[in-house]
């Protein structure tokens, strides 16, 4: 078999176990296990330079059992060098934010096959468990707009498979203010409820805006929102309650309707607050957000790179069945806690907490920033 | 000595702190310290500013400068005195803040204080602005023109807390050039500042007089804003976008220098590069690295050594890593953060990265466990600030050339060029270097003990705040038809020429 036979046969494999994957329970490790060990091994021959790296750290793919020792890509490493095993035409080319000083990081897929179906699988365990099919407000651009952002694809592909018509807030680079009143007073009025998506970031701006004009909305019950960013890239921390309460107050969204998201260009899997899943189940919300049946994540002490138990933070390196075409095992400088099969995410430190005449070089240090990915 | 509470803030005698106060926990969380902190109005702003401007009317001003220097002076030697309080209380008060080992904490009251004890502040002032008379009536500068400088009624400081030591200097030259001085502390460091302040009104109650210590949560617009509104001078340190603020909040009239964010670097010539050199020249770029953990703007980052030397740049970069081995024990490093040791395992792993891939010629030396240092060798000249904690890069190069290729479009980023180099070639390398504006070159081994007198982000620390009264005398004019005629004072005396 070739490697690109090889390459679909476990995108096969791959799609079977995203699809019929039990949300109550972790699946085995063992289940886990020998998928991601065959995934490990085509990425190594599919990606030469994961592959160079592999054996570098003495993680050849003969020697590795266990698919904790598969090698973590650091998530820089998508910013200098070609970590995609897809060809160089590849349909799909998403990038990260660059500084100025490093090139944005690629992330080119072949196939959107198994991306699309862990992010519409995880999507609608987390906002559509009910299976409601709702109009959506997009606080940002269209693909077309945008088609380097993984964030505005996902956002694509949620409203294409479930929402019925669509308006989006952003053009030409800048948010219309005016589109966005327009849509979530048509909302308001036509008392169905609706689903808005959008970074964090946005979301905040349009809050600040409306409180300036004393704009009000009441947007019909059920509806709901998921916004991702969170403090990851401000400048100034935002606290998660005044986010909600912001939602709240504004569009008349209760906090048990407002799902945050984490994710990254480099990983096909997303991660969600339980929010509005353990409103719809009437029991009380889990702290943290879920980590995918899919997904598997360490977290590791910064300071000795060994794996700590749950209820300890470190540097968080998680492994994504979702990611076939780039290294399933991704080194992040993100920090975390994990409780069980779910993770509190602690983000970056707010660049104006690091203060100094040397660091933070805020110029240097710009991560990728919520909407960028 | 360290346990209770500690008054975080510094008040002269009678200006009471306007009401309330409250308690801040500081430091790590397991053994953090109670900080009394006076609530922060800013109607309390504006009277701490009317106090100490008051103050320095009455004291300073009529008062000759080399008594306040002498002043200063004396109290620069009290923190150097092994067993005295201030120093004790110094040492313990910025132990227990966590970020510094004691060694690193005890050197840096050193290499602060030094320089300004023992006729220090005195030779500081003579190198600036030639004695410190004109700072009390008209003196004759070199050509012989009377001139007297004017300070600032006040200066309005905010400091970083990224390196220990670093309120001194700001605060001892605004008292040198009899300027009184409001400061807002770092949240990182708020403990130095206030014991300086209460050292110096220990010595001079008069000097203390003129001394406003603070803290209020950065961003605090309202704050910042009041205190910006009204001062005559500003001298802030911090990020970028927070001294682009300070800069724009700024009354339009006022003196104002701000230090962003800056790192250092190195340049070694292939000359220095013998064997018998070789360790000398890696325990001196290793005592700059490893000093305030490279959080501070004069450490370097990047070596940019030469190839062709007797020995390489391989060898340097692996003699570095040893010297920084040996370091561990003497000048222990701070503990970083976990998002700081984050950082640095995602810099390593990269830096495997390109080493597995062959990229740039990349080789990784690092500590046996843990982040405690990191060197990486690659080929070429690039400039990238590293995550710090004792992580560096060493760069092979051809010549200074490349080097300055790399550093002139990011040189306002840069601080200072350690050089290490020998015979005739030390003035061109450091001529090359200097065309492109870096504020200071200086042998390596040497970057972190700058003199006072020299400057800071390329500006003088003292003279950059005064004004200039000039007292001219008539003078005979020329006669356009006679340029060369000899002048007599006598023919033109008592006629009014000035225009």
């Amino acid at each position: 078999m070739t490697l690109d036979e090889e390459m679909v046969g476990q995108t096969e494999r791959l799609i079977r176990f995203i699809k019929e994957a039990d949300w109550g329970a972790m699946p085995s490790d063992e289940a886990f296990g020998d998928l991601a060990l065959r995934s490990f091994r085509l990425q190594c021959r599919a990606i030469p330079a994961y592959g160079a790296y592999a054996r570098h750290v003495g993680c050849a793919p003969e020697q590795v059992r266990d698919w904790r020792d598969v090698p973590p890509a650091p998530a820089s490493a998508f910013k200098t060098h070609d970590l995609s095993a897809a060809p160089k035409d590849a349909a799909i080319l998403f990038e990260t934010s660059g500084t100025t000083i490093s090139t944005p990081g690629r992330v080119r897929l072949g196939s959107t096959d198994l991306y699309e179906i862990s992010l519409l699988e995880n999507f609608a365990e987390h906002l559509l468990p009910d299976g409601a099919r709702l109009d959506a407000v997009v606080f940002g651009p269209t693909v077309a707009a945008a088609p380097r952002s993984s964030l505005w694809f996902m956002v694509d592909r949620v409203v294409s498979f479930f929402c019925g018509w669509a308006a989006w807030g952003v053009a030409g680079g800048e948010p219309n203010w005016d589109w966005l009143d327009a849509a979530l007073l048509q909302a308001s009025s036509e008392g169905e409820p609706v689903l808005l998506l959008g970074t964090t970031l946005l979301f905040h701006a349009y809050f600040e805006r409306c409180d300036r004009r004393e704009v009000r909305f009441s947007l019909p019950p059920g509806s709901r929102a998921m916004d991702t960013g969170g403090a990851k890239g401000f400048r100034v921390a935002l606290e998660r309650a005044t986010i909600e309460a912001d939602f709240a107050r504004v569009l008349g969204i209760p906090s048990t309707h407002v799902v945050n998201e984490y994710g990254m260009a480099e990983m096909g899997s997303q991660f969600y607050d339980d929010s509005y899943l353990a409103t719809h189940q009437r029991r009380a919300i889990r702290p943290g957000k879920r980590i995918p049946p899919w997904v598997r994540t360490r977290v590791l002490d910064p300071e000795t790179m060994d794996e700590v138990g749950d209820g300890v933070s470190g540097v968080l390196v998680h492994y994504d069945l979702a990611n076939l075409e780039i290294p399933l095992a991704i080194q992040t400088e993100d920090l975390g806690i994990r409780q069980g099969v779910r993770l509190l995410i602690e983000g970056r430190l707010p660049e104006a907490e690091r203060r100094g005449c040397s660091l933070p070089f805020e110029r240097f240090a710009e991560r990728e920033r919520a909407g960028e990915r | 000595m360290t346990s209770g509470l500690y008054d975080a803030y510094y008040l002269p005698r009678g200006v009471a702190a306007d009401g309330e106060s409250t308690v801040q926990r500081f430091g790590p969380p397991h053994d953090a310290i109670e900080l009394r902190l006076p609530v922060v109005t800013s109607a309390a702003i504006a009277y701490w500013a009317r106090s100490i401007a008051a103050a320095r009317r009455e004291y300073l001003l009529c008062r000759p400068a080399a008594q306040i220097h002498r002043a200063l002076e004396r109290v620069a030697e009290r923190f150097l005195e092994p067993r005295s309080a201030a120093r004790e209380n110094a040492v313990a008060w910025l132990e227990r803040s966590g970020r510094f080992s004691a060694p690193m904490i005890a050197r840096a009251l050193d290499d602060t204080f030094r320089p300004l004890a023992r006729g220090g502040v005195t030779r500081w002032v003579n190198a600036e602005l030639g004695g410190a008379s004109a700072l009390d009536r008209p003196m004759p500068d070199r050509k012989g023109v009377a001139c007297r400088a004017t300070s600032p009624e006040w200066v309005f400081q905010i400091y970083a807390g990224n390196v220990p030591g670093l309120p001194v200097w700001p605060l001892f030259s605004a008292l040198a050039m009899k300027s009184a001085v409001l400061a807002k502390t770092s949240s990182q460091e708020p403990l130095l500042a206030p014991l300086l302040a209460r050292t110096i009104a220990e010595e001079d109650e008069t000097l203390g007089a003129c001394i406003a210590v603070a803290w209020w949560k950065g961003g605090t617009e309202e704050l910042d804003r009041a205190a910006l509104r009204l001062a005559p001078a500003v001298l802030a340190f911090g990020g970028e976008s927070a001294i682009a603020a300070v800069a724009r909040a700024a009354r339009p009239d006022a003196i104002v220098v701000v230090h962003g964010p800056k790192v250092s670097v190195a340049y070694v010539a292939r000359e220095a590069l013998t064997r018998a050199a070789l360790k000398g020249a890696a325990s001196r770029a290793a005592l700059d690295v490893a000093l305030y953990d490279q959080q501070g703007c004069l450490s370097p980052h990047a070596f940019y050594v030469e190839r062709g030397g007797e020995v390489g740049p391989g060898a340097f970069a692996a003699a570095l890593g040893g010297a920084l081995e040996e370091l561990r024990g003497g000048i222990p490093r701070g503990t970083p953060g976990p998002h700081a040791a984050a950082g640095i395992q995602l810099y390593r792993a990269q830096a495997r990265f390109d080493e597995a891939t062959g990229t740039r010629g990349t080789h990784v030396l690092g500590a046996s466990e843990g982040t405690d240092w990191t060197v990486v060798y690659e080929e070429g000249a690039r400039f990238e600030p590293s995550p710090a904690y004792r992580t560096v890069r060493v760069h092979s190069v051809s010549g200074v050339e490349e080097v300055i290729g790399v550093l002139a479009p990011e040189v306002r980023y840069i601080e200072a060029v350690g050089l290490e180099a020998r015979g005739s070639r030390r003035p061109r390398l450091a001529a090359s270097l200097s065309a492109t504006g870096v504020p200071r070159i200086a042998p390596l081994g040497s970057l972190q003990t700058p003199t006072p007198a020299g400057t800071h982000g390329g500006v003088h620390r003292i003279s950059q705040f005064l004004r200039w009264t000039t007292v001219e005398r008539m003078v005979a004019r020329a006669s356009a038809s006679r340029p060369s005629a000899p002048r007599s004072r006598r023919s033109t005396r008592g006629k009014s020429r000035s225009k």
